[in-house]
């Protein structure tokens, strides 16, 4: 683990019109570390990473990438970057085959006179290859429109186009969901290779004891304010949940 | 061919639905108006409308792509006339023709822009720049129209620019093919058109793969504007004067060209060959009307009829083809 943190949020708040949907949030997360980030719904997880990956700016505060300043916000910013992520809601456009919805936003490209042209055998090839590595049935072809897809089929192709595109961070948020039991140890254990190749795996869900297994260190979010931050070594899934369990209340006894 | 590959192949091919409403079309109106519909003369018409309306239609056609609309394209189709009218008499009009797709394509980034920046739904900005337009083309005329001289009319130039014939078709025919071609290639095989058909499906979803959403509906009216203007030119072309009530009620036709030929008004779904077919049904169905010696004035309501039974029907039919 590098001394710097490879992500640094400092005291960002982010409002939706009167909404304060993250309050003066403070995390570091640092490069060869699996960190959980758990909380209830509407706690701010998914808030949090969405600024990471540029899909929100903060209304205040400061976000570092490795040692330095993000001043836009952008998913495309945040790509270029090497930061990956696999979104809960977002991410597939229906409309659209397995192949394109792949490279979108990143299309390999053949020039004929300058004009760029979609490579349409490397999508279908690394696309095929990667998508069936991560379960999908040897029927469902690359060509066939997401919106045919079932939840299990849909999570498989956001999960091999994070790690067919991996770089330096992977942000996972409720990977596991539509997911069957072997599916999801997979996930997990993917997870974990991904943090021993040396990126930084932001992991989130609502499972305490289930990220707590893998987790280097968990952050718990609670009404958009960070609660804990804590090393697994150092405290039991139990503890955790129970943290979770007194969350709000904890937040209002530092409010008062 | 079984039920279920038909209703893949259908699910994959929206054209076919409009393809086959086409061929019973034409077939209907050659045998039952003797000879006054089905005539080399007559279908040149047809075809120098479709071209026009085709080319304005192919324009609105990518925008709905997007998950916008233009309904504004009749208003910039008169400007576009009006403009190479008024410089074809001034300068070469290559370059008025030019300088009036040009005019097209900044009209087309003033309703984009307007639509990104105001998060002002598409509808309700390009109505009001349809009235704006229409306005401004009207103070333009001033009641009176622009036209250009008869012996300028003959050069090679005015009959490559819509004002001629080849193979005793106008040559207008000429560009929309052209516009068809360029536009399937830049929609199906370039990264730009699968990320426009992305931001149409799920604007959300393309943004957070990185694809910028304002910018690529703001070329997609660029592109409009400009094919409406460049339509414009060519019509005016055709007719030699243009006055300020040149292109009204076009755009309507325009979309529903569109919604018949199989694009999807929320976006993601394009078929442009679709929509010239949708253009050449209206067209022929306008022409069939006339030779008929039916009042225009059912032109309209027929236009109507057939949109809403056409989008109805096409919506049946596609959860039919779904079910497989």
């Amino acid at each position: 683990m590098s001394n710097h943190p490879l992500i640094q949020v400092k005291n960002i708040d982010l409002h939706f019109g009167s909404f304060h949907a993250l309050k003066n949030v403070s995390v570091d997360f640092h490069a060869g570390e699996l960190v959980g980030l758990v909380g209830d719904n509407g706690a701010g997880k998914t808030t949090l990473i969405r600024v990471l990956c540029g899909i929100h700016t903060p209304s205040a505060g400061e976000v570092y990438f490795d040692g330095q300043r993000v001043t836009q916000f952008h998913p495309s910013l945040a790509i270029n970057q090497g930061i990956e992520t696999i979104q809960q809601s977002v991410g597939l456009c229906d409309n659209l085959s397995i192949a394109r919805n792949f490279y979108l936003g990143r299309e390999p490209v053949k020039r004929i006179m300058g004009i760029p042209f979609l490579d349409f055998k490397t999508m279908r090839k690394t696309s095929t290859e990667v998508i069936r590595e991560f379960g999908l049935r040897d029927n469902v072809s690359t060509d066939d429109e997401v919106g045919r897809l079932s939840g299990g089929e849909r999570q498989s192709v956001k999960i091999g186009r994070a790690v067919e595109f991996k770089n330096r961070v992977v942000i996972m948020d409720e990977p596991t969901n539509h997911l069957s039991v072997r599916e999801r140890e997979h996930v997990n254990e993917l997870a974990v290779q991904l943090k021993q190749q040396g990126l930084l795996v932001i992991y989130i869900t609502h499972d305490i004891f289930q990220v707590h297994k893998l987790a280097d260190r968990i952050v718990i979010m609670e009404n958009g304010e960070k609660v804990e931050d804590a090393k697994t070594s150092e405290m039991t899934a139990d503890a955790l949940e129970e943290v979770i369990r007194q969350g709000g209340r904890q937040v209002e006894k530092r409010a008062a | 061919m079984s039920p279920t590959s038909f209703k893949r192949l259908f699910a994959r091919h929206g054209e076919i639905g409009i393809l086959a409403i086409a061929v019973v079309a034409i077939a209907f109106f050659s045998l039952s108006s003797g000879g006054r519909w089905a005539n080399s003369f007559n279908v040149g018409t047809i075809l120098q409308v479709t071209a026009t309306l085709g080319l304005m239609s192919l324009g609105v056609a990518l925008v709905m792509g997007t998950g916008e609309i233009d309904i504004s394209v009749g208003s910039t189709l008169g400007m576009g006339a009006l403009a190479y009218l008024w410089l074809s008499i001034r300068i070469d009009p290559v370059l008025a023709a030019l300088a009036a797709t040009v005019v097209g394509a900044a009209i087309g980034w003033f309703n984009g822009y307007l639509v990104t920046v105001t998060k002002t739904p598409s509808l309700i900005i390009t109505l009001g720049t349809l009235m704006i337009f229409r306005g401004i083309a009207i103070a333009l005329t001033d009641g009176f129209s622009f036209s250009m001289p008869y012996e300028q009319r003959d050069s090679v130039t005015y009959t490559i620019l819509g004002g001629g014939d080849l193979l005793g078709f106008s040559t207008a025919i000429v560009w929309l093919v052209l516009g068809v071609a360029v536009l399937s290639v830049v929609l199906y095989a370039t990264p730009f058109g699968n990320r426009l058909l992305a931001v149409g499906g799920s604007s959300d979803s393309a943004h957070s793969r990185g694809v910028h959403v304002g910018k690529t509906k703001i070329t997609a009216f660029i592109v409009c504007g400009a094919l409406a203007a460049f339509a414009g030119a060519l019509e005016a072309g055709k007719l030699g004067f243009a006055d300020g009530s040149m292109g009204r009620q076009m755009e309507l036709q325009a979309i529903a060209s569109c919604v018949l030929g199989g694009c999807l008004l929320s976006g993601g779904r394009v078929s442009l060959i679709g929509t010239i077919l949708g253009t050449f049904l209206l067209s022929s169905i306008q022409s069939y009307l006339v030779v008929m010696a039916v009042k225009p004035q059912w032109f309209i309501l027929l236009l109507g009829l057939i949109v809403v039974f056409a989008s109805y029907g096409d919506q049946r039919f596609r959860t039919w083809a779904a079910k497989v």
